[in-house]
């Protein structure tokens, strides 16, 4: 039974247009997976104190020549230099085993991407100690996984995001306040 | 293989998968969004000790106007749903919209066990200070088929249905 897609087979289906992975560099397939690089544009929030129903405010910026420094007790948003995506399997992302060593989460209890997500992904910044990174670095790992069943494709708010996109939390509030949501 | 959301969906109907209640609004395209319970357990003595028996956590419910959940300690809260299956294994994790604030919902402990059918325990941490509110969408939870013999699940948070704290003898065993 066929679960996790290998390397090779990452490759074919990238061919056959099952999968999207742009741009597409044969020497980042691995043997059950795709390394994908971070993209040049950082994000992360101007106040410490963060509200889950409200939109926060927040600041963009390169990544210069010189890196960026990451620190400890702030979340910082990335993004993929590539395009992914597929509406054929699931796909799940993880750090490289590179980037774990040095304390850096690149997402936040969120590897399930939906299928039929075809986006420059966002990645979940947070490290353990201050950290530099750099642009195109190789900081993390896409699976692609077999389904069961009919699918049904992501329509979902964060499609067609290109660079870092904060978090659109608030759209769950906005129709329905959290005390009625409460009771539900 | 990892279910569609519409499969799951046929998997709740037919009783294969158990979410209760079940919302079909909340259905993703592979996975289903589970909510925030109002009660919540905090381990906030300076120095945790793996082998205490009760680890004398705080209990709190949070309000409806929300609580601001501080970085470096531990929350331990539990999904509304009652969630698990005999047939598929259940993974739980937080979703995007949570981890883009800097949301943990688990700490590296998302795969669940095959029979294993409760309110699960969250293990949240935070990034910066955040405000989260009782009820609210917080994340996801996905279904895999299994292959092989089942062993009946005997484990011990299993039968918890509130935030349970972590039990020496489960972790020495």
């Amino acid at each position: 039974m066929l679960v996790i897609l290998t390397g090779p087979e990452i490759q074919r289906q990238v061919g056959a247009g099952r999968i999207i992975i742009d741009p597409f560099r044969p020497e980042q397939v691995r043997p059950n997976s795709y390394d994908f690089a971070l993209g040049t544009r950082i994000a992360g929030y101007d106040d410490e104190v963060l509200d889950v129903s409200v939109k926060n405010r927040s600041w963009q910026q390169e990544i210069g020549p010189d890196g960026f420094v990451l620190w400890p007790g702030r979340i910082y948003l990335g993004h993929t230099v590539e395009v992914m995506g597929s509406d054929y399997y699931v796909p799940i992302i993880r750090a490289r085993s590179s980037i774990a060593r040095l304390g850096l989460f690149i997402h936040v209890t969120a590897d399930l991407i939906d299928i039929g997500s075809i986006n420059q992904w966002t990645l979940q910044l947070f490290a353990v100690q201050p950290l530099r990174i750099y642009a195109n670095m190789v900081v993390g790992q896409v699976t692609f996984w077999q389904t069961q069943g009919r699918i049904e494709l992501y329509e979902g708010k964060y499609q067609g995001s290109r660079g870092p996109t904060p978090s659109l939390s608030y759209h769950d509030f906005a129709t329905t306040k959290p005390a009625s949501v409460a009771k539900s | 293989m990892i279910l569609t959301g519409p499969e799951i969906q046929q998997a709740v109907t037919q009783g294969d998968i158990v979410l209760d209640p079940f919302d079909p609004s909340l259905l993703n395209p592979n996975s289903y969004n589970y909510r925030l319970a109002p009660f919540i357990k905090v381990l906030d003595r300076p120095i945790l000790d793996g082998l205490d028996c009760d680890q004398n956590p705080r209990e709190i419910e949070l309000p409806q106007a929300g609580m601001v959940f501080i970085p470096r300690r531990v929350y331990l809260g539990s999904t509304v749903e009652t969630i698990g299956s005999d047939h598929y294994v259940t993974s739980l994790i937080g979703r995007s919209s949570l981890g883009r604030l800097g949301v943990f919902l688990q700490v590296s402990a998302d795969l669940g066990n095959l029979g294993a059918v409760h309110k699960w325990t969250l293990e949240i941490v935070v990034a910066q200070p955040v405000r989260l509110f009782p009820g609210m969408q917080v994340g996801q939870v996905s279904f895999w088929q299994a292959t092989g013999d089942r062993l009946p699940y005997g484990g011990y948070f299993g039968r918890y249905s509130h935030p349970v704290q972590s039990n020496p003898a489960v972790v020495c065993s």
